[in-house]
């Protein structure tokens, strides 16, 4: 198993996002998070990766049988996990093409493998921006700086291609972009499909469901994954919206027995509160 | 107050006994600049924090002590900024020839200032110049350096001459005895439609109380094109008080970089006079500082004819306990039609101890301007810290990674190859210090 979630719950200020979820994802795996805006997708996303604004609770939280709660962000980094954000963070007056190279060699460094020079690197990583149709422009550009969402979005996913995890989570990696960017980004995500490799796909949409053809897909409504299926299930919910499954979310909510340490929950799931910072 | 005149007394002293020794006591012009500059600075004082210009800057750890005059000290062995061929070192305030180099196909009059007074012709050009930008009676330290001056670069462009190799001057301060204060002088006249790159690069050797009180003079003729760049890293007992003039006529163009790294108080005034029309200036600054230290920057830039411009931006970078100080005044004249002026001032905080104190100071008598100021404070962006970490970057190094690009603003403008690669390494070695210590 590379990813087991038992039990895991995160709120931030005090408030809940996620609320007792569940998940198992093998190597080899593509699994698809689908869910309404508000739902706690990017805060998985951003539990996964290590972002320490939010409290997390679980009983089980491992990646390749160890306890993700004890690394740090850029230990999970160099042991294999990779996020692509959502918002990626603009940087001024640092070029991407520095900030590609630091991000390798920390990652190789762990893994005992020797440091890319600057000649090795820029040819690799220009041989990868142009496989995603990026000019050289944006690899000596300050990192994310000006970059449209496209470009922005394109940019994560040539970092996930020069980083080469284990297991890739990418956050709403096609919202924003058009048919053609859609489809090279699509294609990034595809060659990386590995049998050694995982690979989460986080979405508001089942359009790029299309493309990165998914082996499970799961709902998360309130915090929780409310039902598992196959790729069906996305076309399912393209057609009929999320809101039946949000009515028996909101049903089994009111019939969940909660755990000894959490407190009965009375909030209905799509009133979730928003987190102060852009996840949604 | 009384022991605070005691103290002047000490230098009106020092002054009495040393005037006839200082460069061009023998010409009498000379004689009454010198002596209007010591008037001024026994009548004025030092500063203290009730003036406006020296709220936050309190130098009274510099009025406690007596400075004595410079000592000659032995030149050890100093990293030095090669920046090109020609060379003017100075230490303690004096000429040293033997670490100095003149390339002699220089089409212009580079001397030291002690040298050029001595001879009739050279003096008589910078009669023109010397304390015409300077104004003693406002300014203590300008005051007192104009009294006491004892060396410094002259550099006269004549008209059409364009220097493509930079000038380097280099002040050192070496001295491991009683406290001492050293005065140096620059001059730099640029002559119509010339062209100069001239770099001060101030450097504490051992650290030693001292006092370096500089005054640097530029006048920019029609259409000259400056690119200045002062580099402060003196020594952490170091201290360091700058003023520099430039006046600039018609469609002149002066390009300054003001680097601060070192010392425990320093306190630059950079003062522009558009004087000209079509002149503009571009002020870009850099401070960085640590423990207790306390960098100020005051900077003026007066509009005074039609169209002129100016962009101005200065970054401070606080750690510890250290202090910043930006007040950048604009003032446009009620003749300056068309005035263009743009100034940011951006600053980061690297601990909750460190403070900026940073104030705009528009003063507007023209309806016919774009005028345009912001300032920044802010911390390390934890979004951005989060994005490095994600990708592997370990904490300290994802925060070297954002204060060198916080920086890079400023630095990546630097159009000397070699400056641009000193600054980067010095950038370094502070951060590395000072993530280290955190």
């Amino acid at each position: 198993m590379m990813l087991r979630i038992r039990n895991l719950s995160a709120s931030v200020d005090g408030k809940p996002i996620l609320r007792g979820l569940e998940l198992d994802v093998c190597a080899g795996e593509v699994h698809a998070i689908m869910g309404p805006n508000g739902s706690g997708k990017s805060t998985f996303a951003q539990v996964l990766a290590g972002r320490d604004t939010y409290h997390v609770v679980a009983d089980e939280l491992s990646f390749q049988g160890r306890d993700l709660r004890q690394m740090p962000p850029e230990i999970r980094a160099r042991e294999g996990i990779f996020l692509a954000f959502q918002y990626p963070v603009e940087i001024p007056g640092v070029s991407n093409l520095y900030f590609l190279r630091a991000a390798v060699n920390a990652v190789r460094a762990h893994r005992g493998l020797p440091e890319l020079d600057a000649v090795d690197f820029m040819s690799r990583a220009r041989d990868e921006a142009k496989s995603l149709g990026m000019d050289d422009a944006m690899l000596k550009r300050s990192l994310n700086e000006g970059f449209s969402g496209g470009e922005k979005k394109r940019n994560e996913i040539l970092q996930m291609k020069l980083l080469e995890p284990r297991l890739a989570i990418l956050d709403e990696s096609d919202s924003g972009l058009d048919i053609d960017a859609l489809r090279i980004v699509a294609d990034g995500i595809n060659t990386m499909r590995s049998v050694d490799r995982a690979i989460i796909v986080v979405t508001h949409y089942q359009r790029l469901l299309n493309y990165v053809v998914p082996d499970r897909v799961h709902v998360l409504i309130g915090g929780r994954i409310i039902r598992s299926g196959s790729k069906e299930l996305a076309m399912e919910l393209e057609e009929k919206g999320y809101g039946w499954l949000e009515e028996q979310a909101a049903a089994e909510r009111s019939e969940y027995k909660p755990g000894a340490k959490r407190k009965r929950d009375s909030a209905q799931p799509q009133e979730n509160p928003q987190p102060s910072r852009k996840v949604s | 107050m009384s022991t605070v005149i005691a103290e002047q007394n000490v230098y009106g002293a020092q002054f009495s006994s040393m005037r006839e020794h200082l460069p061009g006591s023998h010409w009498p012009w000379v004689e009454r600049l010198r002596q209007k500059g010591m008037d001024d600075f026994l009548a004025l004082g030092f500063p203290t924090t009730k003036l406006e210009n020296w709220k936050y800057t309190n130098v009274a750890p510099l009025r406690r002590i007596t400075f004595q005059p410079p000592i000659d000290q032995p030149l050890p062995p100093i990293r030095k900024l090669d920046s090109g061929q020609t060379r003017l070192v100075f230490v303690n305030g004096r000429f040293d020839p033997a670490f100095s180099t003149i390339d002699v196909r220089l089409n212009f009059h580079l001397r030291t200032i002690r040298e050029a007074l001595r001879d009739r012709k050279p003096a008589s050009g910078i009669e023109n110049h010397l304390g015409r930008y300077t104004r003693t009676s406002d300014h203590a330290f300008a005051a007192w350096n104009t009294a006491f001056f004892t060396d410094g670069a002259y550099i006269e462009l004549p008209r059409g001459s364009v220097c493509e190799q930079p000038i380097h001057l280099v002040f050192i301060a070496a001295g491991n005895t009683e406290p001492w204060a050293c005065h140096p002088r620059n001059l730099i006249v640029a002559g119509e439609g010339s062209q100069i790159t001239f770099i001060e690069e101030f450097i504490g050797w051992n650290d030693s109380a001292h006092l370096t009180n500089i005054v640097t003079e530029i006048a920019a003729g029609p259409g000259a094109v400056l690119d200045y760049y002062k580099i402060e890293h003196e020594s952490h007992q170091g201290f360091h008080v700058a003023v520099i003039n430039a006046h600039l006529a018609k469609d002149a163009s002066l390009t300054s970089h003001s680097i601060s790294f070192g010392g425990s108080l320093v306190r630059n005034d950079l003062n522009v006079s558009l004087d000209g029309e079509g002149s503009h200036c571009t002020l870009n600054g850099l401070f960085v500082a640590d423990g207790r230290r306390l960098i100020d920057n005051h900077t003026r830039i007066d509009h005074l004819r039609p169209h002129a411009s100016s962009r101005e931006i200065y970054k401070g970078v606080l750690a510890g306990n250290a202090e910043g100080v930006f007040n950048g005044a604009i003032a446009v004249h009620e003749n300056a039609r068309k005035a263009d002026a743009v100034q940011y001032s951006k600053n980061l905080l690297l601990s909750t101890e460190a403070q900026i104190n940073t104030k705009p100071q528009l003063e507007i008598r023209n309806n016919d301007v774009r005028c345009f100021h912001g300032a920044t404070i802010g911390q390390i962006d934890t979004d951005a810290a989060f994005y490095l970490n994600s990708r592997g970057i370990a904490e300290h190094d994802a925060k070297g990674i954002l204060i060198r690009g916080f920086a890079g603003e400023i630095i990546d403008t630097i159009r000397v190859p070699k400056v641009r690669g000193e600054l980067e390494y010095q950038l370094n070695e502070w951060l590395r210090s000072v993530l280290e210590a955190s």
